[in-house]
């Protein structure tokens, strides 16, 4: 007889099983759509929004005569409210009042330095008219005090002290968190349900009799939580890649040191997530014999994870708020809530440290337990098995 | 040797096995016949691993099977198991890899045996989109694929056409002669008859015969011979001494003799009423043997007192 290939260790049986799951979700439709979808959807909120940064903020406004000095201070004063103001010389008051009719300026001022100042728009613009009456009259400022011989430093100028230094940086980075705690969501769904249906999949066309007599149910249980893992932060991580790339392409964010900062910890909690998450799902699909009675016994962990979800949006608003503080602790609701007050920047490290520790309590738990109940329903495919019995055959 | 010693196993106050025990030799095939739910899948079920004994073990070549050695052994469970979506080849690829072959060894082995099957055209095709004989055949073929040193399979034979059991029973045949023990259950008794090296007959959890064929016909008491003398008077039998008239219609008579009975006596007793165109001893099918081994003990009990 022909020698048999050498005895296969754990970690080389899970690795086959791993890769197997890999492979065929990479040839699976629902699963390439999905991820499509997801990318299209990321692309299009920062195509979004350089488009709404680059449409707003531009203004044209023509200038008649000599510009030299308020050209300047149109710039200046765009500045100050948040204007990219492009000054355009014209000829006359006529060649002004047709530019701003057939649009190649957004306003027009006639006569800037003179006596007699005239603005022209198509219709009345609040923000263009301060901009221009403020342009006009520091202009007109400057040079009634040169004219009285005053120089313009001697004017007190005011110092500004802010108290919040970071509140813009922490606005963009609580939205980095809701995007990615909407993306950390949805994934440890997919995910989530992908290794239910490979479980349940199993199970009804009896193929994990043959899989058992070469492994015990935890290999097969790692290969495949590991396998689908490590594709979904292949996922998440390119979506982030792209993300934090293309943000600060088109200079959507001002710190990107937050920025990778935050995603960072999504990627984190989404790993501690999905790995509880998984191995409930798992949990649960090998009770059931049926792809039809999949969603009965997903639902309570599935209720769990949309409540973390619901409390972290809600955080967003109120991440010193109990419920959120409360619940950034709890064992399955942490890794959405936290990540969304550790973005506020309302979080001391022992928090996160306490969180995270009572997540890998509870990972360890549901991997301990879980397995015993995986194994021991694993090979029961009449109907539906009780927990209490699984746990009773279970052969870890 | 496969052995299988003293298997006890009860699920609540049910007892399905009470003493399992038999052997396979290398390069033999045993058939595993047994009513329906009379332990046949559970003992095959304990030997892989799927069930736990309550006593008794699994031992081949005197060491009980373990995970490193079950996976030198090839299974077909009862249930048929494969993966619906994935391609044919891929399959028989993945379940050798899982069976210690490097990928090279398992790809190779995979095509060959898609081949020997018959399955070659159908290699890339998703093993739901094959026939239930092609199933069966990819099933076979995962059990193969390893080229284990052993072989158990569950009902290898049901659902199959008789071009498809020729050909299963060939690739055995061909397994058995390169030395590896064959064990598979079937309710098909002829097959088993015409295939089997040895045969065990399993009822209510115990086993009620073993060994090979021959040796179950020659265990089994009181062979039937069967005399056609057309001429004679009914009752002609019943006076030749040590011999016991099972049936007698219009001189169609089977007759069962006592031990130390001559039947060359018989023979001239029937020549005697006139012409004699029929004398032979019959043979037992394997399906008599079975009903025989199989029937209720209680019944069986009165009916060799009526005889005796």
């Amino acid at each position: 007889m022909s020698a048999p290939g050498s005895p296969l260790g754990s970690g080389a049986l899970i690795r086959l099983v791993a890769a197997r799951e890999v492979s065929t979700r990479l040839r699976d439709k629902t699963f390439l759509i999905s991820s499509a979808v997801m990318l299209l959807i990321i692309l299009g909120v920062l195509v979004f929004q350089v488009v709404l940064g680059s449409g707003s903020d531009e203004r044209r406004i023509g200038v008649t005569g000599d510009s030299a000095a308020l050209g300047p201070a149109l710039e200046a004063q765009g500045e100050v409210l948040g204007l990219d103001v492009t000054v355009v010389d014209v000829a006359d008051g006529a060649a002004a009042r047709t530019a701003v009719e057939t649009e190649d300026v957004d306003a027009a001022v006639l006569d800037g330095t003179g006596p007699d100042p005239e603005l022209v728009v198509r219709e009345s613009d609040s923000t263009l008219e301060a901009l221009v009456s403020g342009a006009v009259s520091s202009v007109a400022l400057g040079r009634v005090l040169a004219e009285a011989g005053v120089a313009p430093g001697d004017l007190p100028q005011v110092s500004v002290t802010a108290l919040d230094q970071t509140s813009a940086a922490d606005q963009q980075r609580t939205v980095v968190a809701i995007v990615g705690v909407v993306l950390l969501y949805s994934l440890i769904i997919l995910f989530g349900q992908f290794v239910a249906q490979g479980v349940v999949e199993e199970k009804s066309s009896r193929v994990v009799e043959l899989l058992l007599a070469t492994m015990r149910p935890w290999q097969l249980l790692a290969g495949k939580i590991l396998g689908l893992g490590a594709l979904g932060l292949a996922q998440i991580a390119l979506i982030a890649v792209i993300g934090v790339g293309g943000a600060l392409a088109f200079d959507v964010v001002d710190v990107p040191g937050d920025l990778v900062g935050t995603v960072g910890w999504v990627l984190f909690w989404y790993l501690l997530g999905y790995a509880l998450f998984a191995s409930l799902f798992a949990v649960a699909a090998s009770l059931v014999s049926r792809q039809e009675d999949l969603a009965s016994v997903l639902t309570p962990a599935s209720l769990v994870l949309f409540v973390g979800f619901f409390v972290a949006i809600q955080a967003a608003t109120n991440p010193s708020g109990t419920l959120a503080v409360v619940t950034s602790f709890v064992p399955g609701l942490s890794p959405m809530v936290m990540p969304v007050r550790q973005a506020a920047g309302e979080v001391a490290a022992w928090e996160v440290g306490l969180a995270v520790v009572l997540m890998l309590v509870a990972i360890a738990l549901v991997v301990r337990l879980g397995g015993r109940v995986y194994s021991g329903a694993l090979l029961r495919t009449s109907g539906r098995t009780k927990i209490r019995e699984a746990l009773r055959s279970g052969r870890a | 040797m496969l052995e299988f010693d003293g298997l006890h196993k009860s699920y609540g106050d049910h007892h399905v096995l009470e003493g399992v025990g038999f052997t396979v030799a290398p390069g033999s095939m045993f058939g595993f016949c047994g009513a329906n739910g009379a332990g046949k899948t559970t003992t095959m079920r304990i030997a892989m691993g799927l069930a736990r004994p309550d006593s008794g073990e699994v031992r081949w070549r005197g060491r009980p099977l373990d995970e490193g050695s079950r996976r030198r052994v090839g299974y077909m469970p009862e249930e048929r198991g494969l993966y619906p979506k994935m391609r044919v080849g891929e399959q028989l690829t993945y379940f050798a890899r899982l069976h210690g072959l490097d990928a090279a060894a398992a790809a190779r082995a995979a095509e060959e045996w898609a081949g020997r099957l018959g399955l070659g055209e159908r290699r890339r095709s998703r093993v739901e989109e094959l026939s239930l004989g092609n199933q069966q055949r990819v099933q076979l073929a995962a059990a193969l694929v390893s080229r284990p040193e052993v072989l158990i399979l569950d009902e290898p034979f049901s659902g199959l056409d008789p071009v498809g059991v020729d050909a299963l029973a060939e690739a055995l045949l061909e397994q058995c002669r390169a030395g590896v023990p064959v064990v598979f259950s079937s309710h098909q008794l002829d097959l088993v008859e015409r295939l089997c090296d040895a045969v065990g007959i399993l009822a209510r959890g115990r086993m009620v015969a073993s060994g090979t064929v021959e040796e179950l016909r020659r265990r089994e008491a009181g062979r039937l011979l069967r005399v056609v003398a057309p001429d004679a008077a009914p009752g002609w039998a019943g006076a030749v001494p040590g011999v016991r008239v099972v049936s007698e219609r219009a001189g169609d008579t089977v007759l069962e003799l006592a031990e130390d009975t001559d039947d060359q006596v018989v023979l001239a007793a029937a020549l005697r009423t006139g012409r004699v165109t029929h004398f032979a001893w019959r043979e037992a099918t394997l399906v008599e043997l079975f009903r025989e081994a199989v029937a209720d003990p209680a019944q069986r009990t009165a009916r060799e007192e009526v005889a005796a």
